[in-house]
């Protein structure tokens, strides 16, 4: 075998040098060196240029493909296996999106003027009975009508003051 | 797992196709309560044309009132909610004529030097006569006169002093009966005086209305009528 001075001597990029690439199989620190020039270098000393697979070439590519074929099947079948659930899963959400914003707006209370409209209904007849005054007519359009206000409602006060009766009552 | 994942999202869009398809098939109260209904009230002791003040405040704008004098009937038209309240009041309203007592005590009123003089007759509503400027009062007479719901009464007192009025209806929501048409006259000579005109009152059951007439307010004299309705 060439000394490492020898190799270096000798050490072509694309060597096919059967010395030179026998001396790299056996010493790390000139197969450095070599990689650097020349990034093949330790494929051809290891023989790799001249290598055949077992059954030849073409079978080894239809061994490849065929792997290929079959990895990208089950790929394929993986991706739809979780795909549905994924789909299923969004379908629901969507759905119940849906189903609650309408049932939300069919639930919601009713605008605030009919409640009001139907609060005012049951106490109207309450505030206009309190209201109800006592004179409720007088036959006179000269008369002024005065309610005098008292402590309770056990006695209620009312003066007429009407220029058409006589003075002398 | 995953069945389990799919079971559960069947569930959750199950459960809610459910119960929008239940409520599609039943119309929501809140629907049901304000579309319109019509109903025709009958009555057997009341007037059909003095039901609407009865029910008028109880309807809503939507309502309507169609009277048929011919069946003495009302056909109410409302939203389904206020119909409840409606047939209630008519229900109320329709009950025959009620019978009430109206007592009426006749005053003349007047200032007087001094302490005055209130007579025993009013010593139920002396605490309220003293806020009026008259501090005297002389008894013209009093009764009490019984009647009916539409009917007509007249007080006659022997001092010359008389009332006529007419009993009206009865408001059960204030619990008060109307007087209406209600007058006091003096009879001079053959002639009668009035002293009060035409007078329409609520008279509350029990509670006691002095009704004070007089020409003007600066007036030294008044006429003092107490009147009240019971039962």
């Amino acid at each position: 075998m060439i000394t490492c001075e020898a190799f270096r001597e000798h050490f072509t990029p694309a060597t096919e040098d059967a010395a030179v690439l026998e001396h790299i199989r056996s010493c790390d620190v000139c197969l450095n060196f070599a990689a650097e020039i020349d990034a093949d270098v330790l494929f051809r000393a290891i023989g790799g240029s001249e290598m055949v697979p077992p059954g030849g070439v073409d079978a080894f590519v239809d061994d490849v493909m065929r792997a290929v074929r079959i990895r990208g099947t089950e790929n394929s079948v993986a991706t739809n296996v979780l795909n549905w659930p994924r789909k299923l899963a969004l379908a629901a959400t969507v759905a119940l999106a849906i189903a609650g914003a309408t049932f939300m707006t069919a639930h919601r209370p009713a605008p605030a003027a009919p409640q009001i409209a139907a609060v005012r209904h049951h106490v109207f007849p309450t505030s206009k009975a309190a209201a109800r005054p006592v004179i409720e007519n007088y036959d006179s359009e000269r008369a002024t009508i005065v309610e005098v206000p008292t402590a309770g409602e056990d006695v209620k006060v009312v003066m007429v003051f009407d220029e058409s009766l006589p003075a002398d009552l | 797992m995953t069945n389990r994942l799919a079971f559960v999202l069947f569930l959750l869009l199950a459960v809610p196709g459910a119960v929008f398809a239940g409520e599609a098939a039943a119309p929501a109260p809140a629907d049901a309560a304000k579309s319109l209904s019509v109903k025709t009230f009958q009555f057997k002791h009341k007037a059909a044309d003095k039901a609407t003040a009865v029910i008028k405040s109880l309807m809503s704008s939507e309502g309507s009132i169609s009277i048929q004098p011919s069946t003495n009937a009302v056909v109410v038209t409302d939203r389904s909610e206020n119909m409840k309240a409606i047939a209630a009041a008519l229900e109320k309203f329709d009950t025959p004529a009620q019978a009430f007592k109206l007592s009426v005590r006749v005053f003349a009123a007047s200032r007087a030097e001094g302490t005055g003089r209130t007579p025993d007759e009013l010593r139920d509503v002396a605490p309220t006569l003293a806020m009026l400027r008259y501090n005297s009062f002389e008894s013209l007479g009093s009764a009490v006169v019984d009647g009916h719901e539409g009917e007509s009464g007249i007080v006659d007192l022997n001092t010359g002093y008389r009332a006529d009025f007419r009993f009206g209806d009865y408001d059960p929501a204030t619990d008060s009966v109307q007087v209406s048409d209600f007058k006091v006259s003096r009879l001079q000579g053959d002639q009668l005086t009035p002293l009060l005109k035409k007078t329409t009152m609520n008279l509350k059951l029990g509670q006691v209305v002095v009704l004070g007439a007089a020409s003007k307010p600066q007036d030294a004299r008044a006429l003092m009528i107490i009147i009240a309705a019971k039962r």
